[in-house]
């Protein structure tokens, strides 16, 4: 460390150690946890009703199953700030449930259990090839806009080599979507709509903070002509660190707090979205300045040796 | 040079009157209309932020995709039923790509007892189209109308519906006309009166005209309507979702209280760390947050959980063009240039990457409005209009706030623009 240069590139072997340790643990816990689709892409029947006093989990089970003629698994949760009780009923299979079943099974529900005051909280009914094509749509919305990035990156920086620039902004990009994508799985986060939303939100941060010190490259390049790649790259970093750390702290902040009130009231659906925002906006700012920018001047370096060899 | 001294207090008063519209809305009487722009209070919140139900409803009974026309009287029974359960605030869109009908409601204020299930079963149920005559004695039903269509009668110049019966129809309605000739015969769908006609004059040959429609659109409702009787299926839903005003009011305070604390926290820590222009970060920030509020609120975009994830995105993005000017400034200070001159290249160099980084967000966004679809469709439309508010909050506003401040001598000291990150050089 030299002037508050911080050596980034020297250092490169051990984010790079970091982040392959991040991506094995992801890969073991995604064949252990498996992944779970959200029933929006999947498709299936969810419903979640509100209850007071006692009933039983497994004769609604039964209810159900005979009523809808599909295996039915329940489970009571109760909220953790205003212990208000919950029964979920997930409906086996992929398809949803028609309105009209969907109606008898609860006027059946509420003759056996009068006195609990049964109330339908939310429910969910998604038939396979719906949720297929949203799935899709999802996918194609994520690969198109990371592909385009990539190409106006590659416009935007051609000064400082614009094709190495744009691809290692998507590999940092492809980072922290994999990042998201773990998070999920290691917190056993159905992957559904807010999925997409979170990647989409941490591929807009990841790229811009990648922008920011492709940015201060570009500058310093102008500024010291002749000096090494390396020690350019660790320049604009050190230059840009705080800018960077201070920027992720403030998302960090807001999605924290959405996250712990929305953990506080049992809001899972608003839980489910800001835990892999959280994560991934850190992970956001780790790959753009320990991942994109020494693989940058790793390039760089080996076209210079190619060059000379030649 | 002009004295650029009240700028800071213009932009600041525009930033108060922006998010005083923004809690509260105004609204300006001008002769005799009002004008008015909806503020916060009057948001379109999602389904699944203040409750309700979301449909898909698909043809049953059909081994084909259903026709354009046979989806327009299919949404007509929706509409019809949704207004008979007094149902107002909705939303009924034909895809007609894939055939289907979606329904989208919030809960209405008052509601306590209500069973979503009921209500969309009896949404797709086929309709029963009767034409009765004033005792209700039924004449004819809907599936002896072959085709019903608006039309232009060319000797009055008016609408009028245009009927066409099937072979029995004719015969029916034949003899029906013949019967009740100056009386009225009366059109219902399940029991609810769609319109009414007098019998002018005896009408074997199987087409007849109501006249009367005010314009083309009530005239293609009539017939839309009336086309529901001789529908070849009927609607189911397998496609729908349900949330319960409670947890949808839980979710939105939840994320008002947590934008609250956060906007607080981030602007003590801003005002903190980056002194003089840290305050214009807040003020820059509350324009960006109210213009994007206002941005939904105003022409009554719905506002779904994924879209607040683009108005934290953005707010992200704003923070973050607020906290690279800072830097620059306080590192051209520190480099030994004046305030004045600091300030300038400040802004000049954050420029180019403030501005990169939002294009690719605007790629994202775009991106988003043409592939994506519902929930996404929302989140697009925060990224963009953040986008917007970024460029005139975070970097017009700003700088034009922080150039003002700095002619004030009090206010002019170096120290006030500095702040504690280390400038780095070679």
């Amino acid at each position: 460390m030299k002037n508050g240069i911080i050596d980034f590139y020297k250092k490169r072997w051990i984010f790079f150690g970091i982040s392959i340790t991040i991506m094995i643990i992801g890969v073991i816990s995604a064949f252990m946890n498996g992944i779970t689709l959200d029933i929006q892409f999947k498709g299936g029947a969810l419903l979640k009703y509100d209850y007071t006093g006692e009933i039983n989990a497994d004769e609604i089970s039964d209810i159900a199953t005979e009523i809808l003629n599909r295996p039915v698994t329940t489970q009571l949760t109760s909220n953790l700030s205003n212990g208000d009780k919950k029964i979920v009923i997930n409906v086996a299979g992929n398809s949803g449930i028609d309105a009209k079943d969907q109606s008898k099974f609860d006027t059946a529900l509420k003759e056996k259990y009068p006195d609990a005051n049964l109330k339908l909280s939310d429910s969910t009914m998604v038939e396979a090839y719906f949720g297929k094509k949203f799935l899709q749509k999802g996918v194609i919305a994520i690969v198109l806009a990371s592909a385009l990035v990539m190409v106006y990156v590659w416009i935007r920086f051609s000064r400082i080599g614009g094709l190495s620039a744009g691809a290692m902004a998507l590999v940092a990009l492809f980072h922290d979507v994999l990042v998201v994508f773990f998070t999920c799985v290691i917190f056993k986060i159905p992957i559904g709509d807010s999925f997409v939303a979170v990647t989409l939100s941490i591929i807009g941060y990841s790229v811009n903070d990648t922008i920011v010190i492709y940015d201060r490259i570009r500058e310093n390049t102008t500024l010291h002509p002749g000096i090494a790649v390396d020690t350019i790259t660790d320049l604009s970093i050190s230059q840009s660190i705080t800018r960077s750390l201070n920027t992720n702290f403030a998302v960090l902040i807001s999605v924290s707090m959405v996250y712990i009130l929305a953990t506080a009231n049992s809001i899972d659906s608003i839980q489910s979205f800001a835990l892999p925002m959280a994560v991934g906006s850190i992970s956001g700012c780790y790959s753009t300045i320990c991942i994109a920018g020494p693989l940058w001047v790793m390039w760089k370096k080996h076209k210079e040796d190619t060059q000379l060899a030649r | 040079m002009k004295n650029k001294k009240p700028v800071f207090f213009i932009v600041l008063i525009i930033a108060l009157l922006m998010t005083y519209s923004a809690i509260f809305g105004v609204s300006i009487p001008i002769g005799s209309s009002n004008f008015t722009i909806p503020g916060a209070p009057e948001m379109r919140y999602g389904i699944d932020i203040r409750g309700g139900v979301d449909a898909v409803f698909e043809p049953t009974g059909i081994d084909r995709k259903a026709t354009a026309a046979e989806l327009e009287s299919a949404r007509s029974i929706i509409e019809t039923r949704l207004d008979q359960q007094n149902i107002l605030d909705r939303d009924v869109t034909i895809d007609k790509e894939n055939g289907s009908i979606i329904v989208r409601f919030p809960w209405k204020a008052d509601e306590k007892d209500f069973n979503p299930e009921d209500a969309m079963a009896e949404l797709g149920e086929t309709a029963q189209l009767t034409f009765k005559d004033a005792e209700g004695n039924v004449l004819l039903e809907g599936s002896h109308v072959s085709k019903s269509q608006p039309e232009r009668n060319t000797q009055t110049n008016q609408y009028v519906v245009g009927l066409q019966f099937d072979d029995e129809g004719t015969k029916l309605f034949s003899d029906a006309t013949k019967e009740h000739i100056g009386e009225v015969i009366n059109i219902y769908m399940d029991d609810t009166l769609i319109q009414s006609a007098t019998v002018t004059e005896h009408i074997p040959g199987g087409k007849a005209q109501i006249s009367g429609m005010p314009n083309y659109e009530t005239a293609k409702d009539i017939s839309d309507k009336i086309n529901s009787g001789s529908l070849p299926f009927s609607m189911i839903t397998k496609n729908h979702s349900t949330i319960s005003p409670s947890l949808g009011s839980g979710a939105m305070d939840v994320m008002v209280d947590a934008g609250m604390i956060a906007f607080g926290i981030i602007c003590v820590l801003l005002i903190l760390y980056y002194r003089l222009p840290g305050v214009v970060a807040c003020i820059s920030l509350l324009i960006q947050i109210s213009g994007q509020i206002l941005a939904l609120s105003g022409p009554q975009i719905t506002l779904t959980l994924t879209g607040i994830a683009g108005v934290i995105l953005s707010i992200g993005m704003g923070v973050d063009a607020n906290v690279i000017i800072s830097e620059r400034i306080s590192e051209e200070i520190k480099s030994g240039k004046s305030v004045r001159s600091a300030i300038t290249s400040g802004f000049k160099g954050a420029f180019s990457s403030v501005f990169d980084g939002n294009i690719t967000v605007l790629i994202v966004g775009v991106i988003l409005m043409l592939f994506g679809s519902g929930s996404l469709l929302s989140f697009a439309y925060s990224l963009l209009t953040g986008i917007f508010f970024n460029f005139v909050a975070g970097i017009t506003a700003s700088r034009l706030m922080i150039r003002s401040l700095s002619e004030f001598k009090a206010l002019s000291k170096p120290a006030f623009y500095t702040c504690r990150s280390r400038r780095v050089t070679l």
